[in-house]
């Protein structure tokens, strides 16, 4: 369980990045449900913390693909495949990540693993 | 005093670099009105606009203000909005890399923006020019330091009107554009100001507005003096292509503006006509030394607009003049490169105030008259 920000540092509507590798977005929906998922996006590298939220549904800011938070799935290309989802914990008025176990659906060109100075 | 002034020299009519140079120490360097606010209903619409040799992108943010942009992707420096005008649902984005711009100009997005964690994304932003507000329009200005809109614009209707109430009567935030015309004139912009400041040719090439403002025909422009206002002659019941009755009139006005025609030029490209019952607002969007796009709208009560009422009669007066000027100016471009005006042409003493623009632009532009 890996400790990202303060609830009350997440209003609803907003998104928190935890900067992990790969890196996780944290969302709290209107209705006031966490989700966290792979901040890439699958179709290229983009991060989805900086997208749209509206409901359920994850908008990436840069090809508009949508996922839905709950599963992961893509409702909307050009992303083919979803975007792996995360356990959420809160506690103490603490958000907690609980990491999937599952191969993350990483774009093209980017892997986990910090970025190679090469590249 | 002699009778005959000087007017510019033809050059300064048809010369790219002159032109050039009255787009980055005029038009670049004043307030440029752009657009109507009402152009822009909601957040994420806007239009593009040129000023001076930028294109900027003028749209409304998500918080209802209303910001301008230069229209150039900070990555490459692609165009980023190609169309006149339209609307984004969240944000500008670049069709050439996807840089992605949110409505105040923050950089939110691109490919592997996360792996750059150094870019700034206000530093990379969309470059802000300067925006305000006034009479229910839109107007920018390029420069770092914008110069004092309050004495410029404001001014400028005050040097004409003798003060602010006098326009502030026709409150034209509040009015609804009942129709709008864009004239594309192939004619220098100065042409078109002066052609708008004097009405020595108003008996000749206007003799539907000289029915309407019969004081016209001795050739003093309403422009000539200081509050005053042309009064519509008599038996005429409108500022109506036939004088026919005009629509309703805006309550708010003095009797002294009751059946009158006023007209106001706000340097470097606004005209601006009231009569009783609609102002008429027109911007010119100088696109080369022989060319100048001229917007013009005019504006009338909501309820007015809204009833269906014809407004044809009050429209066709001021197309008809506008398309008389525009004839006339059109007239006079190609013969500014002739060796006959070289030297330039004369005012006449109904004229002579435009002596005072044509010094204008010659100290704007560094030259000695």
């Amino acid at each position: 369980m890996i400790p990202a920000c303060p609830l009350a540092a997440l209003p609803r509507g907003e998104a928190y990045r935890l900067d992990i590798d790969p890196p996780v977005a944290v969302f709290h929906t209107d209705d006031g449900e966490i989700y966290a998922v792979d901040d890439t996006c699958t179709h290229q590298d983009a991060s989805l913390s900086d997208g749209w939220l509206e409901g359920c549904e994850i908008e990436c800011p840069l090809h508009s693909s949508r996922f839905d938070l709950r599963t992961g799935q893509v409702d909307s290309p050009p992303a083919k495949l979803a975007v792996r989802t995360h356990g959420v914990v809160v506690q103490d008025g603490m958000v907690y990540v609980v990491p999937s176990g599952a191969p993350p659906n990483l774009p093209p060109g980017v892997t986990a693993g910090r970025p190679r100075s090469d590249s | 005093m002699s009778s005959l002034l000087a007017t510019l020299s033809g050059g300064l009519y048809t010369d790219e670099k002159v032109f050039a140079l009255e787009q980055q120490r005029i038009f670049e360097s004043m307030w440029f009105c752009v657009a109507r606010a009402g152009d822009l209903p909601k957040p994420g619409a806007f239009r593009t606009v040129q000023v001076g040799r930028e294109s900027v992108i003028v749209s409304r943010a998500r918080d209802g203000s209303i910001r301008a942009f230069l229209n150039v992707c900070r990555h490459r420096g692609a165009r980023l909005c190609t169309e006149e005008s339209g609307e984004v649902r969240r944000a500008f984005q670049c069709a050439y890399h996807a840089w992605t711009y949110d409505l105040e100009g923050k950089l939110i997005a691109a490919p592997n923006l996360t792996k750059m964690p150094d870019v700034d994304r206000v530093e990379y932003g969309l470059v802000n020019v300067h925006v305000r507000e006034w009479i229910g329009y839109v107007w920018v200005c390029l420069a770092d330091e914008p110069p004092s809109f309050e004495e410029d614009v404001l001014g400028a209707v005050v040097t004409r009107l003798g003060d602010l109430a006098s326009i502030d009567n026709y409150g034209i935030e509040n009015l609804q554009v009942g129709r709008r015309i864009v004239y594309d004139v192939k004619a220098n912009w100065k042409l078109i100001v002066e052609n708008f400041m004097e009405c020595y040719h108003c008996a000749t090439i206007h003799p539907e507005l000289t029915e309407v403002l019969p004081e016209f025909a001795d050739g003093y422009a309403a422009q000539y003096f200081v509050g005053h206002g042309a009064a519509f002659g008599n038996g005429v019941e409108g500022f109506t292509l036939d004088g026919s009755p005009g629509v309703d009139r805006i309550p708010g006005l003095s009797e002294d503006q009751d059946r009158r025609y006023y007209a106001i030029t706000i340097k470097p490209q606004v005209f601006i006509n009231l009569v009783p019952d609609h102002a008429i607002v027109h911007r010119m969007f100088p696109m080369a030394a022989d060319r100048t796009v001229v917007e013009c709208d005019w504006l009338f009560l909501p309820e007015v607009v809204a009833s269906g009422k014809d407004l044809g009669p009050s429209v066709e007066l001021f197309h008809k003049v506008n398309a008389q000027d525009f004839d006339a100016c059109e007239r006079c471009q190609p013969a500014m490169s002739s060796r006959a005006y070289a030297n330039g042409g004369v005012l006449v003493p109904s004229e002579h105030h435009i002596a005072g623009f044509h010094d204008w632009v010659a100290g704007r532009l560094g030259l000695s008259r």
